[in-house]
């Protein structure tokens, strides 16, 4: 941990690369749960068709 | 897009090509000034959603109609997702520049403060089933709660004493504020926060677009 600490402190692009992943993921997380809803709709509107 | 063509074209052509990367770093800051590409647009996009569910939820008790509470709900649910962006992101950025992860400098106090106000309007959401009245309620609270944004993200971080740049006693030494960014380093910036508003309205539309299909089939179905 204490190296990674100190590599990250040599060379703070890698910072930058993480905060980026850090942005995307929350992005992603919200388009999985976009993704979990239409999942439902699409559920809900088979059932109803039958 | 132009500008990357443009910038492809003339690359080879202009005297110093140098010149179209050079960003100025903040000193003591180095390389990690770039966060502020990131780190600023999540904190921007976090009051413009929580600045447009209170337009929806003033709209909603208007003309009642359910479509603006599920646009309302989506602007919140994106804004809660920024703001837990721009807290992470802010605390890693702190880590490596302040020395702590957390240390409740006025600035995180005041987010701190935002997430637990607006934390609390998923409970009140969640704890009321009659459809109406949880529009009705939390489109009150959300109008009530924006009120607290600008003070908490504007004012009080400005007016105390903190680690963060724009802080009361951050006067005009402070590298920060005395930094001025370079053409070429403004440009990425602007380009940055253009591209995260039209991200945000683009998921902003999907959910809220899904969320009232999935509302009327609810409502249809049983």
């Amino acid at each position: 941990m204490e190296g990674l600490y100190l590599f990250l402190e040599k060379n703070s692009i890698y910072i930058v690369m993480i905060i980026v992943l850090i942005v995307w993921a929350g992005v992603f997380l919200y388009n999985l749960k976009l993704d979990k809803r239409l999942k439902f709709i699409e559920k809900e509107m088979k059932e109803g068709k039958k | 897009m132009s500008y990357v063509i443009i910038a492809g074209i003339s690359f080879p052509i202009v005297e110093k090509p140098e010149a179209w990367y050079h960003f100025p770093l903040i000193p003591g800051l180095g390389e990690n000034a770039k966060i502020i590409f990131f780190h600023v647009p999540t904190a921007w996009i976090t009051v413009l959603a929580f600045l447009m569910s209170t337009i929806f939820s003033i709209k909603y008790l208007r003309k009642k109609d359910l479509d603006d509470d599920g646009k309302s709900q989506t602007a919140l649910e994106l804004g809660m997702v920024f703001c837990i962006l721009a807290t992470v992101t802010g605390a890693v950025w702190a880590k490596f520049t302040w020395g702590e992860y957390w240390s409740w400098d006025p600035r995180q106090t005041s987010i701190f403060a935002l997430l637990l106000i607006y934390g609390a309007l998923f409970a009140l959401r969640s704890a009321v089933e009659n459809e109406e009245k949880r529009a009705t309620l939390s489109a009150v609270y959300s109008i009530i709660a924006f009120v607290t944004v600008p003070f908490f993200v504007f004012i009080m971080p400005r007016i105390m004493k903190g680690l963060h740049p724009g802080s009361a006693d951050d006067t005009n030494a402070g590298p920060v504020v005395n930094f001025k960014m370079n053409s070429n380093m403004y440009l990425v910036f602007v380009l940055s926060v253009v591209a995260f508003t039209i991200l945000y309205f683009w998921m902003w539309r999907v959910g809220s677009r899904s969320l009232n299909i999935k509302e009327k089939l609810l409502k249809n179905y049983r």
